[in-house]
């Protein structure tokens, strides 16, 4: 996710107070990878899922594909974060995820207010969890 | 001074002791017209009281007190689709308003199918201490004479009630005893969340609101929709009401539900 919205930011598409959004988003994402790696420990693999990078980063062809790939991505990874929840026993690893749940859900939310309001955009999701361990099918493939 | 003689001062002390001793005595022994009690002696008759009952905190009391702030949330944006408070450009979110009360009155269904299921009663109104606390004195600060505000001070009570939901169902997952109760309990605080953003961007619209900012005037944090990287836990201001007359406004801070406004298994509607 980090290195997805390091693409767009790359890409010269975004200037001002949405490039600054997009670098906060950034940022996020990285505090997270660093941290769960942290919970995990010397089992931590510190790179990215490259099948879900490549899948992703081929659709941001505009700004606003961009802005549509991000945020099917961050309901993803609401989907699949919750997901992870129901299976984690540890204490601190739950409330940890739990703690990152609600700021991606808000990431995705912003992406349904701005540029225009489009309240189902930003309330609903429907992305399904992409965790290993999940039976659903993987979608990669965002709405035009 | 031989050693069988007392001297001055030990002769002062004794005398001392004995005084106390009485009084001691005196202190302990009955007194006339007042009635015998096992406790310590009082003045006056003290009416016999009723204690609590012995409470546990369980996953079946977190899911009934989450019940019951969905039901704070559902009374309060029928107040403001009822009150006539969304007047000139905050008609347009009575639609927005409607959506917001129909999910709270999905997750208050859902919360309460969890307390059912886990052996307890399902909750159907308010949290009281919640709307006494919070919710009354903004409404009434927001209703008040003087009040040019009332329309945008509505959106943020709604916006802190918001946050304050979220941070309830982020807050439990340290609390809930099964991973599954955790994972129902964050579908529900994600969708809390976009709430917020949603009512953020109307009390600070624009790219440039969606992280932190400050107040250059108050020195205060602006409203943020995401503002922090990771979800906070720490209490919710709330700045509403008519201006003083330095201009400023009253600011609540509301904080999740503690020991004292957890809906137990004796509390009812």
């Amino acid at each position: 996710m980090h290195d997805l919205y390091v693409k767009a930011i790359d890409s010269g598409r975004f200037t001002g107070d949405e490039l600054t959004m997009l670098e906060q988003f950034a940022a996020h994402h990285l505090a997270y990878a660093q941290s769960i790696n942290g919970l995990i420990g010397k089992d931590a693999t510190n790179q990215r899922n490259e099948g879900v990078y490549s899948a992703y980063a081929s659709q941001m062809t505009t700004g606003s594909a961009a802005y549509r790939t991000l945020q099917t991505l961050e309901n993803t990874l609401v989907a699949t974060h919750t997901d992870i929840l129901s299976n984690l026993d540890n204490h601190d690893a739950a409330t940890l995820v739990a703690s990152i749940i609600t700021v991606e859900a808000r990431h995705a939310a912003v992406f349904g207010v701005l540029p225009s309001m489009n309240l189902a955009s930003a309330l609903d999701n429907t992305a399904s969890s992409i965790a290993p361990a999940s039976s659903a099918t993987v979608e990669t493939t965002v709405a035009p | 001074m031989s050693d069988n003689t007392l001297s001055r001062r030990e002769l002062l002390r004794m005398g001392g002791l004995t005084v106390v001793g009485a009084t001691f005595l005196a202190a302990c022994g009955k007194q006339a017209n007042v009635p015998e009690s096992a406790n310590i002696a009082s003045v006056g008759e003290v009416p016999p009281t009723t204690g609590l009952p012995a409470v546990e905190v369980t996953d079946e009391v977190l899911m009934r007190t989450a019940a019951s702030l969905e039901y704070n949330a559902i009374e309060t944006y029928e107040l403001v689709l009822s009150s006539g408070l969304l007047k000139g450009d905050y008609a347009k979110l009575s639609d927005a308003v409607k959506r917001f009360r129909d999910d709270h009155t999905r997750h208050a269904d859902a919360v309460n199918g969890l307390a059912v299921q886990l052996g307890g009663k399902a909750v159907t109104c308010g949290n009281a201490r919640i709307r006494s606390l919070y919710i009354d004195p903004a409404v009434k600060l927001i209703t008040e004479t003087g009040n040019p505000d009332a329309g945008i001070d509505v959106i943020a009570l709604a916006h802190g009630l918001e946050n304050l939901a979220t941070q309830t169902y982020q807050g439990v997952v340290g609390l809930l005893s099964t991973s599954q109760l955790r994972a129902a309990a964050m579908r529900i605080g994600a969708d809390e969340a976009r709430h917020a953003v949603v009512l953020a961007q109307v009390l600070n619209p624009g790219y440039g609101a969606v992280g932190p900012t400050t107040n250059e005037t108050t020195g205060k944090p602006n409203v943020a929709s995401v503002p922090m990287a990771f979800g906070a836990l720490s209490s919710v201001q709330v700045t509403i009401g008519a201006p003083n007359a330095e201009g400023a406004k009253t600011t609540l801070a509301m904080e999740t539900p503690s020991l004292n406004s957890l809906v137990y298994d004796y509390v009812s509607c």
